[in-house]
């Protein structure tokens, strides 16, 4: 587990800043606001804190969680149960079981025993969590808040089911409400930056190249759920001891829905947006509160409208995503950098330390077949990527090229035969464990992180190789070095023209320091210029590192120039194996191509 | 005998309201990726529908058809005014629109028409009970299996036997070939819309003949019901939509049925938490959609 103060400095002062700013905006709200304003300040920090709790997971997973103001509740009335004075218990709970009964702890035993139960609910729930695709995974929450709202009604002896649950002793003050935010903003910032949360937001960008970087998308959401659902728990424990008296319908679909809206509204994928959020938000519900009941402006007379809050929030949420779907913030967050730009100092690059040379091993493909109902995609491939040489793959379109890259890259289970690297059989391996093993990728329709910086995307897999942060950082830097990309580390890579993309993508699989990369068609979309750059770089690689390259290509003066091997497939057959130029003059690779044996390839490999 | 007949009806017919709401929500789901929270309340506009033909005494059947016309209506009002100008955006995005939108109509619904149930008296030759031999079994049950088969069939005959249907398996499946072959994406989309809105809306009616009534949050937790029987059947899997929700509702039933008395206020988390064990042996429902993707 790296620790987190090996985070970025500028990580620290932005929690520091956004906690700050917080502060000022409740002590604002507070002085302003006159009688309530107190109320009304610490509410807004407590919602904070709520939705801080929902950004550390739904955003960087990208998952939408239904299911937090359950967990708030269950938080509540944990804790609720913990302070209460004995004698309130006896009359409001007369059936309460002993072990429960007259604890009469202080605030924050009680917020411990919250955290204690959430983290015991976030495990087991996050099992769940974790295995689910995004969509199901959504709705799985879903199912969560139904159970847990259910529970809260059904279990009459402990909760009084739908009546009111009074007596909470009102713990929560203004003080107490603006320490928790500071610390959740410090924990919900962190995390962000760190090793869970850079990997997690990888996978919302795109999950299946988190996973070929070496990244265990499930772990990583079941870590971040249980965290985000620890401190749910907690932030529900305070606004129990804020309200005094509530109800299971206190933590139900009103609840969730204002927490999304402000995640949204405010901007899901960074801190800052999800304070922007509730800050905002607070001030709308607020204003449309005192309308509800209806206003007088002189000549026209505005009908009370019974759910006014409610109606603003749909529409703030609903214009959001028409108009912004990235919310208010967007993407960046509230730092030193946002005011001096010479702050945002690029990391130094490290030269990579040589890979502990192991005994040289090498990828074997061994008799793999693939059925896919009566059609046979592959049928008994064999050929070895030795280590140290380029190896090129080439087939006409539909002879099995991308359904082998998906059964040696662990996407495709082989009907029969297996992938080996070395002796392990990558063939069994999920796609991160692949990766981890030695084998990076790159994809035929590139897979970047889009919404990451350049440095993130490849970060993400120097950190998934093991290394800390700083020297991931470092490690990163290096390989945009060498792509020649240094310069716009700090830039999203979705801003990046096709070509950089390309080369984004290949320093991003080197940053895993594989044994064996895999590139899936690299110049695909490329212009003659663009190919050239790529050989070059390609072929410097394979003098600089002990790296076997297995090349998936249609170009074929690129493959030719490249290869020191080559593989020819048709109709799920190997047709043909050797050197650029007995590929060249073969007579099934010419037949397979062409159709006749007439015409044959010229010196640079073009078809005459 | 009886006892256990009855439930099995009771379990079938709520099972078909599951199943053809989850049916809607698959729908759509596999054309636009659309996860639809307003799918209720195009329930709650038929029930409303509903409400007002009978309060000024249209026949029945016709008060049928109109609240189910008024659903599709409904469903591609909310297509074309929400969903269509969101064509690019995300899956998240758009599930958390139709969360907006269906916020929004509810308090609409709140404050246009009442918060408060309003009654529909069904005519009584329906509200009996029907007797075969030994065992006497409720004519709302039955009639609403009927009626679910009905619709599954014509259903099946529209996907399998239309031009416009199976466009909409082709779209569930890969929606850019379906494009280039010439058929106009907007038309599709439109169509898929106002059939899972017509579902809604016959289980609306039938879910109203069980209730009596209707009020501003109907559609809820029938909705919620089929969002859970679409996830274990497989998201946007039509086949499993209607094995989804034919499995909770039947599960549901027996539940009430066999749970001891200190048990049954948690009923909905025993079966919540059987479905959450289903996903975890399964994670992709119990007939995945197909879909045609390469990497």
């Amino acid at each position: 587990m790296r620790l987190w103060f090996a985070l970025p400095r500028t990580a620290w002062l932005s929690a520091g800043l956004l906690s700050a700013a917080l502060a000022l905006a409740a002590l604002l709200v507070r002085a302003l606001m006159g009688a309530g304003g107190d109320n009304i300040a610490t509410l807004m920090l407590l919602q904070a804190a709520a939705v801080l709790a929902l950004a550390v997971f739904s955003g960087n997973s990208g998952i939408t969680s239904f299911g937090h103001s359950a967990f708030m509740g269950l938080g509540a009335y944990a804790a609720a149960l913990m302070t209460m004075p004995a004698a309130v218990q006896k009359t409001a709970l007369p059936n309460l079981p002993a072990w429960l009964q007259g604890h009469e702890l202080g605030l924050l035993a009680a917020l411990a025993v919250a955290a204690l139960v959430g983290i015991g609910v976030g495990m087991a729930s996050g099992a769940v969590v974790a295995r689910l695709s995004t969509g199901s995974a959504a709705i799985g929450t879903l199912a969560f808040l139904i159970i847990l709202h259910v529970c809260l009604v059904g279990a009459r002896d402990i909760t009084r089911g739908s009546q009111t649950f009074y007596g909470v002793p009102r713990l929560t003050g203004f003080g107490v409400a603006l320490a928790t935010v500071v610390l959740f903003t410090f924990i919900a910032r962190l995390f962000r930056e760190g090793r869970v949360g850079l990997a997690l937001r990888a996978s919302r960008e795109n999950e299946v190249a988190a996973a070929a970087l070496g990244v265990n998308v499930g772990r990583m959401r079941l870590f971040s759920w249980a965290l985000s659902i620890t401190l749910a728990c907690v932030a529900g424990a305070l606004y129990g001891h804020y309200l005094g008296a509530f109800s299971p319908k206190d933590f139900y679909f009103d609840l969730i829905f204002l927490l999304i809206a402000m995640l949204i509204v405010g901007g899901r994928y960074s801190v800052t947006g999800a304070l922007t959020g509730v800050v905002m938000l607070t001030a709308v519900v607020q204003i449309l509160r005192q309308a509800e009941a209806g206003i007088d402006i002189g000549f026209v007379q505005v009908p009370p409208i019974f759910g006014l809050p409610q109606l603003g929030l749909g529409l703030a949420l609903l214009m959001t995503i028409w108009a912004r779907p990235i919310g208010m913030v967007g993407l960046s967050e509230l730092s030193p950098a946002t005011f001096a730009a010479k702050l945002a100092d690029p990391p130094p690059a490290a030269t990579p330390a040589p890979r502990a040379e192991a005994a040289a091993r090498s990828l074997a493909v061994r008799d793999v077949t693939v059925r896919f109902g009566g059609l046979a995609a592959l049928e008994n491939v064999s050929f070895t990527v030795p280590t140290g040489q380029v190896t090129g793959l080439i087939g006409p379109n539909g002879a099995g090229k991308t359904t082998l890259v998906n059964v040696i890259c662990g996407q495709q289970r082989p009907t029969s035969g297996a992938v080996l690297l070395g002796d392990i059989r990558l063939s069994d391996l999920p796609p991160h464990r692949v990766a981890r093993v030695g084998l990076a990728r790159t994809f035929q329709n590139i897979r970047l992180f889009d919404r990451l910086t350049a440095l993130e995307n490849v970060t993400v897999a120097a950190q998934a190789a093991g290394h800390g942060r700083a020297v991931a950082e470092e490690l990163a830097m290096a390989e945009l070095q060498r792509v020649g990309l240094a310069g716009r580390w700090n830039e999203l890579a979705e801003a990046f023209a096709y070509g950089d993309r390309r080369r984004l993508e290949i320093a991003r699989a080197l940053a895993l320091d594989p044994e064996f990369l895999l590139l899936d068609e690299p110049a695909a979309g490329m212009n003659p210029a663009e190919t050239d750059r790529l050989i070059a770089m390609l072929e410097e690689l394979r003098r600089e590192r002990p790296i076997g390259i297995l090349v998936i290509e249609h170009d074929m003066r690129l493959i030719m120039r490249l290869s020191d091997r080559m593989v020819v497939l048709n109709k799920g057959q190997k047709i043909a194996e050797g050197t650029p130029e007995d590929i060249r003059n073969d007579p099934a690779v010419i037949e397979a191509y062409i159709g006749t044996k007439r015409p044959t390839l010229n010196q640079r490999g073009e078809m005459q | 005998m009886e006892f256990f007949l009855q439930q099995l009806l009771n379990a079938v017919s709520l099972g078909g309201i599951y199943a053809l709401l989850a049916l809607g929500l698959a729908v759509v789901f596999s054309i636009v990726a659309l996860i639809n929270f307003a799918h209720g309340e195009l329930m709650t506009v038929a029930g409303y529908v509903l409400f007002v033909c009978i309060l000024y005494a249209v026949p029945l059947p016709i008060a049928v058809v109109a609240a189910i016309g008024a659903a599709a209506v409904a469903a591609a009002a909310t297509e074309r005014l929400a969903f269509r100008p969101m064509r690019r955006a995300d899956p998240t995005s758009l599930m958390l629109t139709s969360f907006a939108v269906s916020a929004i109509l509810k308090v609409l619904f709140q404050n246009g028409i009442s918060a408060r149930p309003k009654p529909v008296p069904l005519p009584p030759e329906l509200s009996g009970t029907l007797t075969f031999g030994p065992v006497r079994l409720g004519t709302v049950p039955l009639a609403s299996i009927l009626v679910t088969c009905l619709s599954l069939a014509a259903l099946t005959l529209f996907l399998k036997r239309t031009v416009m249907g199976k466009a909409m398996r082709a779209a569930a499946e890969d929606f850019q070939v379906l494009r280039l072959m010439g058929i106009r994406a907007n038309r599709v989309i439109a169509a898929a819309f106002a059939l899972s809105g017509m579902l809604a809306g016959i289980s609306a009616a039938l879910w109203v003949a069980q209730r009596g009534s209707v009020d501003p949050l109907m559609g809820f937790v029938p909705v919620l019901k089929a969002f859970v029987a679409s996830v274990i059947g497989g998201l946007g899997s039509l086949s499993g939509a209607v094995a989804g929700g034919f499995a909770l509702g039947i599960a549901e039933v027996l539940f009430q049925a066999y749970l001891p008395e200190a048990a049954l206020p948690f009923r909905d988390a025993f079966v919540l938490g059987v479905v959450i064990l289903i996903l975890l042996w399964r994670p992709d429902g119990l007939i995945p959609a197909k879909t045609g993707r390469r990497s």
